[in-house]
């Protein structure tokens, strides 16, 4: 049920993922960030945020572009919950229209 | 519930602080329940078994390097190659928790490395979010370590159980990505980022991840461009903030 070459891979892709995860706190726990640093460090998340989801911002389908006008629109207005309701039906109804 | 409207319903109970965790979670669950049944699905068409599938997305838990694993599967694996790209996919994570870290210092490292296993887009972005409303509004200390856990929790629980679903179904499931739920990611990203919005000049460097991310994705293939958009806009960030 289990092969050992798959079996290795996992292991090893879950010991990588994990270094990933603790190497950020682990090398700036202890260090007081400059002011430049800071507003690095500011700009993180968007940047990390925005980057997963660019692929979305150049589909080629005119309705998942429709539907993230939409959603841009609606994230400047709503709260998540709504956002994310609207976000759905929107490109699951303009997929469905516009194909 | 949107995390304002969350941060003001918490109490000091520890349980309402987890409980607080999961609902502000749930929004994200609808992205991610599609995404997870369609890896499980891809994954034994890739010929791993559902009892190794679910041992990949329950000890790696980044389900971008795991879509990007089984694209790459061969039998057998060609090992050093998908490790090499579950490690670049994943590398975000070094920033996500350089961000966090400034939260953690005060809690305990027997604490911290445990809940570090759990960080993933969602909890991080959640947690840091929420970790800044707190500190904004002047709660301390500003990082709630049940809340995180409380959205961690529902991810990965959701998560390894609907991969795993989708690898028992396989085939008989369709094309679940053309009803829209994919769309929940964009969603909740950019509600997340407007809750990061301080001006114009301070979201330039989005912009630059935004535009380099998307020509990566158009050009190179594979996973290169969240790493291109993420490290151009820092680089952006660091040039600009000696412009101030």
């Amino acid at each position: 049920m289990i092969g050992m070459a798959t079996l290795l891979t996992i292991v090893l892709m879950a010991g990588v993922t994990y270094l990933t995860r603790i190497g950020g706190y682990v090398v700036l726990r202890n260090r007081v960030l400059s002011a430049r640093a800071t507003v690095v460090m500011e700009a993180a998340p968007g940047c990390v945020l925005i980057s997963v989801i660019a692929p979305a911002f150049v589909s080629r389908n005119p309705a998942d572009l429709l539907a993230l006008a939409i959603i841009f629109v609606a994230a400047t207005r709503l709260s998540m919950l709504p956002t994310v309701l609207t976000g759905v039906a929107s490109a699951g109804l303009l997929r469905h229209l516009i194909g | 519930m949107s995390i304002s409207q969350a941060v003001e319903a918490a109490g000091d109970g520890s349980g309402s602080e987890f409980r607080r965790g999961v609902a502000s979670c749930a929004p994200v669950l609808f992205g991610t329940i599609p995404y997870a049944l369609v890896l499980g699905a891809q994954a034994t068409q890739r010929g791993l078994s559902p009892v190794e599938l679910s041992m990949m997305t329950g000890l790696n838990f980044a389900g971008g390097s795991e879509f990007a694993a089984i694209q790459l599967w061969t039998s057998p694996p060609h090992i050093l190659l998908i490790v090499a790209i579950t490690f670049l996919v994943n590398s975000r994570h070094l920033l996500m928790g350089a961000a966090l870290a400034p939260f953690l210092r005060d809690l305990p490292r027997g604490k911290v490395f445990p809940a570090l296993f759990f960080l993933c887009d969602e909890s991080w972005a959640l947690g840091l979010a929420d970790a800044k409303r707190r500190a904004a509004a002047g709660i301390t200390p500003a990082f709630s370590p049940r809340y995180y856990m409380g959205a961690a929790l529902a991810m990965y629980l959701t998560w390894v159980a609907f991969t795993t679903l989708g690898a028992l179904l396989g085939p008989m499931l369709g094309h679940v990505e053309t009803y829209g739920f994919d769309m929940a990611f964009p969603a909740v990203f950019l509600v997340l980022m407007r809750g990061m919005w301080k001006n114009v000049a301070a979201a330039r460097p989005w912009l630059v991840s935004l535009v380099v991310a998307a020509l990566a994705y158009l050009l190179v293939p594979g996973a290169w461009y969240v790493a291109a958009g993420a490290v151009s806009g820092l680089l952006a960030a660091w040039l600009m903030a000696g412009d101030a």
